[in-house]
């Protein structure tokens, strides 16, 4: 009873408070992504906005038909599947390395988080530079080593060109399973590894039966989201291959750029969104299945 | 899984060795990138490649801060006035100048959404969460045409204001979910009991609920400086006279010569990565909050 005479100027308070939230992600955020699926139905030309017209169904007709569409769909499967595989070896990998009570260890913790923060054009930059075929540093080392006799092409044949986006990509984001490892590491109690201690096993045993079982919630998750916006990743392909040699590191969100900017059909590149949209709000579907965010919101 | 007693030393040099080893090939991209730009013209091509310059220069870094390209000068090339080494300093200002906008933006209107909604109760609330957590997932290539096709409508295209709110278009959700879950960590009872001593709602959430949510703020403050500093789409797409370029994308432009000058975009590579690194290094052990409440872009 006493409550309500303070909640009645209270709640306007509180709904001022959620006012510029709800302005900027109506204005920002809703209506962009309303108009993207708009668009996605519309002929649309930037060059000429007064020729748009209604197509229905014509730019998912002329996606689907496209071959490179169905291309840039495989490549982009390679690219995340390769890039999560290694992300999630290296990254537990590492994080059980900077898990250890070592003198010094934030150094190596601080070191080894910071690709994540170094801006892609940079990391395309110094990809372009040491990858050179002819002056690149990596050429030279392996060349120097004996490991290879001519030098590798590495921008510049479809392989190698997917290869070094990968490598791009698992350098920058490894770093991010790290951390979500490192994070679950220090709350795994250690009574389970003296127990286990205790019936004899050994590192590769309490690491498969201990470890692995606390990990297996983060893992799912972290490999959900990344997947997820690997898939979408623009920028790291973008601005290292530009989708090239020809077509050969094409994705979606590479297409859908060129659809909109190169050929000017915006409806194409729209489409190609939704399709991405789609796909996205599946995996968002599985997230919140396996992270239980559900059952978690009705207990607070 | 050997924490404690770690046992003999050889297993503890083992693991430094290893260690030592991983983070040199990690680092070793931007130590390259570091020593080519202190390199002179002729050591940057020298075979065999020398890890460390033999004669350290610091020409590559002047010809950024004072805006002249020696390189274009020495060649007696003529396309001297659209040399972007000439822009350098006005794109970091640029980046410098959306990036602080969009994250004071973002930051303040999440926290205040975040507390409304741990706070208060209300129709739709509940959808909040999900909704921020799907905008993050969405991949900025989706609206960034609608946003430019709007921008130009409100006649905002190449002004550093659509890229302040394109960027908080892309940083708010996640921002928003951070201080989410941040603010619903906080113990509800303080200001409780402030409130019933007859503080008024105002002073307990500037006094009561802004330094507990600190942490909160900071980690999310980090997130998004990073993403709006290192984007590279939204710039591309918005803006298009070089004086109003950001640096990301004006240092892409360094290639569209006839040759690259490497020692050049290296040093412009150092210079692009100091900023955020220096703010890692400052707030890392905040990082860890955001991790926590489980609020990371990538």
């Amino acid at each position: 009873m006493n409550r309500k005479t303070t909640v009645l100027p209270d709640r306007i308070v509180g709904l001022l408070f959620v006012v510029p939230f709800v302005v900027l992600a109506a204005v920002f955020m809703v209506y962009p992504v309303i108009e993207a699926i708009r668009m996605a139905f519309l002929s649309y030309n930037p060059l000429r906005p007064d020729l748009t017209t209604f197509v229905a169904l014509a730019n998912f007709a002329f996606i689907f038909e496209d071959p490179l569409f169905w291309d840039s769909f495989g490549q982009a499967t390679v690219w995340t599947v390769l890039s999560i595989v290694f992300q999630t070896v290296f990254g537990v990998g590492i994080a059980l390395l900077l898990h250890q009570a070592l003198a010094g260890i934030a150094i190596f913790r601080g070191l080894l988080l910071f690709p994540y923060i170094v801006p892609t054009v940079v990391i395309a930059l110094i990809w372009r530079w040491i990858f050179n075929p002819e002056i690149g540093v990596v050429n030279h080392a392996l060349l120097a080593a004996g490991l290879i006799q001519t030098p590798i092409y590495w921008l510049s044949t479809p392989e190698m060109a997917m290869a070094s986006t990968i490598m791009l990509n698992v350098w920058k984001y490894t770093p991010f399973v790290v951390i979500c490892v490192l994070a679950r590491l220090q709350t795994v109690p250690l009574e389970l590894y003296d127990a286990a201690k205790v019936d004899g096993a050994g590192i590769i045993r309490r690491f498969l039966d201990v470890t692995l079982p606390q990990l297996k919630e983060v893992l799912i998750v972290v490999i959900v989201f990344r997947t997820i916006w690997t898939f979408n990743k623009f920028e790291e392909i973008y601005l290292l291959t530009k989708g090239g040699p020809g077509t050969s590191t094409f994705n979606l969100a590479v297409y859908s750029f060129e659809q909109s900017i190169a050929s000017l059909r915006l409806g194409v590149g729209a489409a190609t969104g939704v399709v991405m949209m789609v796909m996205l709000f599946l995996g968002s579907v599985i997230y919140l299945r396996v992270s239980g965010f559900g059952a978690d919101e009705k207990s607070s | 899984m050997i924490r404690e007693r770690l046992g003999p030393i050889v297993l503890r040099l083992a693991l430094y060795a290893s260690l030592t080893a991983i983070t040199f090939l990690v680092c070793f991209p931007l130590i390259w990138a570091l020593t080519t730009s202190l390199k002179p013209k002729a050591e940057i091509f020298a075979v065999p490649p020398t890890l460390w310059p033999q004669a350290i220069t610091l020409e590559n870094y002047a010809a950024l801060l004072s805006g002249k390209s020696q390189y274009f000068q020495a060649e007696g090339q003529a396309a001297i006035g659209t040399s972007p080494a000439k822009f350098f300093m006005r794109w970091f200002a640029n980046s410098a100048i959306v990036t602080f906008g969009s994250t004071l933006i973002s930051i303040t209107v999440a926290t205040l959404a975040a507390y409304s909604l741990t706070r208060f109760r209300y129709w739709g609330q509940r959808f909040v969460p999900y909704f921020s957590l799907l905008g993050y997932m969405i991949p900025s290539i989706i609206f960034v045409f609608p946003l430019f096709l709007m921008m130009v409508r409100i006649g905002l295209t190449d002004s550093l204001w659509s890229l302040i709110l394109g960027y908080v278009c892309v940083t708010l959700p996640f921002c928003m979910w951070l201080m989410w879950a941040f603010m619903r960590s906080i113990p509800i009872e303080i200001e409780e009991a402030a409130l019933i001593d007859g503080a008024s709602r105002l002073q307990v959430f500037s006094q009561v609920v802004l330094p507990s949510a600190l942490p909160g703020i900071i980690a999310a403050g980090i997130f998004s400086m990073i993403v709006s500093w290192n984007d590279y789409l939204f710039g591309r797409v918005f803006m298009n006279s070089l004086d109003n370029l950001t640096l990301t994308v004006g240092v892409m432009l360094f290639f569209e010569g006839t040759h690259v000058d490497w020692g050049l975009l290296m040093a412009a590579s150092v210079l692009m990565t100091v900023p955020m690194a220096l703010v890692f290094a400052a707030l890392q052990r905040h990082l860890v909050a955001g991790f926590g409440a489980g609020a990371v872009k990538g």
